[in-house]
């Protein structure tokens, strides 16, 4: 009859997270703009923002084009406040499927996070085609650098939607919490303006956000000429580690309750 | 055999813990079909969940060997959106199945979904759906089914194919059910543990056994 392939724990954890991700495409959108509206919402919201910036003050920002200069730090707090909230609602999204003993919340966690950056990727992507038809200049001197911002911070809302995640499955109302929390970090990342812009003696109200060092970062990587100020590599480097590190081990000392409510 | 270990289950309340099991000691035999007896609250569901590992115990371990189904109740695992068929590739993909296509067209033939089992299962009825989430069950040879109240659901038709399926399954796997129907459990079961107070009693003989509960 049926035969049941005789896997390895790394097999069951890889078959779990491909099942529950192909689930997340198929079942995340539901209407009949499918899957696109995904890519395309972020793709118009930055477009939008940073293309009315560059018809009221145009030129360049600190040398570079205020449309990349936007771009920037639009896409990386829209790709942080997506993970984090969708990741945060990973746990109560697939409770049905915990049911499974293959299933567990962790593969969920996975998935989505795999998940949002599958999309992110694909609206930088289409930024980048958006880009190239209006003729600015794609220009990255330090590559490698920005990917690895991405990717930490991709790490960072992992982890802390991690962190809400666990802490919802206690307390439910923190999830009102977290939303109002997320929506001010567009205004305090740096997408609108540089720390350079800001006099240093009130550096210290903006730079304990990871996000505005990545984004001033990968400014700096794609324009050597941009001289960013007062962030660090090591700075967001140490926050992905500690909060990767906590995640995990509140994960594993509090997984077992998540399952129950 | 089941080893049940030192369990100990609660939930939080607003009243401080309710426990369901206290340092239960308990091992389940292996070669019966087992009906699982208890008043409302008892801890059946529970107990099911704790087997299948859909839950686990605040103190203590579950030790077997036996290959076990998840808790095969309304639809549990079925996803409204994604269709009939979608959602059975899921479930096999989940436990393992080895041969995806051969596993679909096994559940649409034991479902009698036919069309519908293209169509997303929110256009299916509550029946539909139990039929569905049943088919993919016995489509996997598990050791064990664990069955939760789902024979009461259906049609004559299904009733009549779901028990001939539990029949026939009976002679190379097990059954563990949950039923609130007498008559239904003496066609699958020939014995039965009785859930009382935290306690587990088990009985070789499902009359008995059912005289004992009724008599709680």
């Amino acid at each position: 009859m049926t035969t049941l392939i005789k896997r390895n724990p790394w097999e069951i954890w890889r078959d779990v997270i491909f099942a529950l991700f192909i689930r997340e495409i198929r079942s995340g959108f539901n209407d009949k703009f499918g899957i696109a509206w995904a890519v395309v919402t972020p793709v118009i919201f930055i477009f939008m923002l940073s293309y009315m910036r560059t018809a009221i003050a145009d030129g360049d920002t600190h040398s570079m084009p205020v449309f990349v200069f936007m771009m920037y730090g639009m896409t990386l707090v829209k790709f942080f406040q997506a993970t984090l909230n969708s990741c945060a609602m990973a746990f109560k999204k697939n409770k049905a499927l915990f049911a499974f003993r293959q299933v567990q919340p962790l593969s969920s966690l996975v998935a989505i996070a795999l998940f949002q950056l599958l999309i992110n990727i694909t609206v930088i992507f289409i930024l980048f085609i958006v880009m190239y038809v209006m003729s600015i200049e794609l220009r990255m001197d330090t590559s490698l650098n920005i990917i690895a911002n991405v990717l930490q911070l991709w790490f960072i809302a992992v982890a802390i939607g991690c962190l809400f995640a666990l802490a919802e499955s206690y307390v439910a109302e923190l999830g009102k919490i977290r939303e109002l929390m997320s929506m001010p970090l567009l205004f305090i990342s740096g997408v609108f303006f540089s720390l350079k812009d800001i006099p240093q003696s009130y550096w210290h109200y903006f730079d304990w956000n990871p996000i505005l060092h990545a984004i001033e970062l990968s400014r700096q990587a794609a324009y050597s000429s941009y001289g960013a100020v007062g962030v660090s590599n090591s700075f967001l480097f140490q926050v992905t580690l500690t909060s990767t590190f906590l995640a995990l081990a509140c994960y594993h000392s509090f997984w077992k309750q998540a399952l129950n409510s | 055999m089941i080893k049940l270990q030192n369990i100990t289950k609660y939930y939080p309340s607003k009243l401080g813990d309710q426990y369901v099991f206290t340092e239960l000691n308990f091992n389940i035999p292996s070669g019966h079909n087992i009906a699982l007896l208890g008043a409302n609250g008892a801890g059946k569901s529970t107990l099911f969940r704790l087997l299948a590992g859909s839950e686990y115990p605040n103190k203590g371990k579950i030790v077997t060997d036996l290959n076990l189904s998840w808790p095969v109740a309304l639809a549990t695992g079925i996803h409204p959106q994604m269709t009939g068929r979608e959602n059975t590739r899921f479930i096999g993909m989940i436990n393992g199945v080895a041969d995806l296509n051969a596993y679909e067209q096994r559940v649409l033939s034991f479902s009698e979904l036919g069309d519908k089992y293209l169509l997303p299962v929110r256009t299916y009825s509550s029946g539909m759906r139990t039929r569905l989430a049943f088919a993919c069950s016995m489509g996997i040879d598990f050791d064990i089914y664990l069955i939760d109240e789902i024979t009461s659901v259906g049609d004559a038709k299904f009733r009549i194919k779901a028990k001939q399926a539990l029949l026939e399954k009976s002679k190379t796997s097990n059954v563990i059910m949950v039923s609130h129907n007498m008559d239904e459990l003496k066609q699958f079961c020939d014995s039965a543990i009785v859930l009382n107070k935290g306690e587990l009693t088990f009985y070789n003989d499902l009359q008995l056994a059912i005289e004992h509960y009724q008599a709680l």
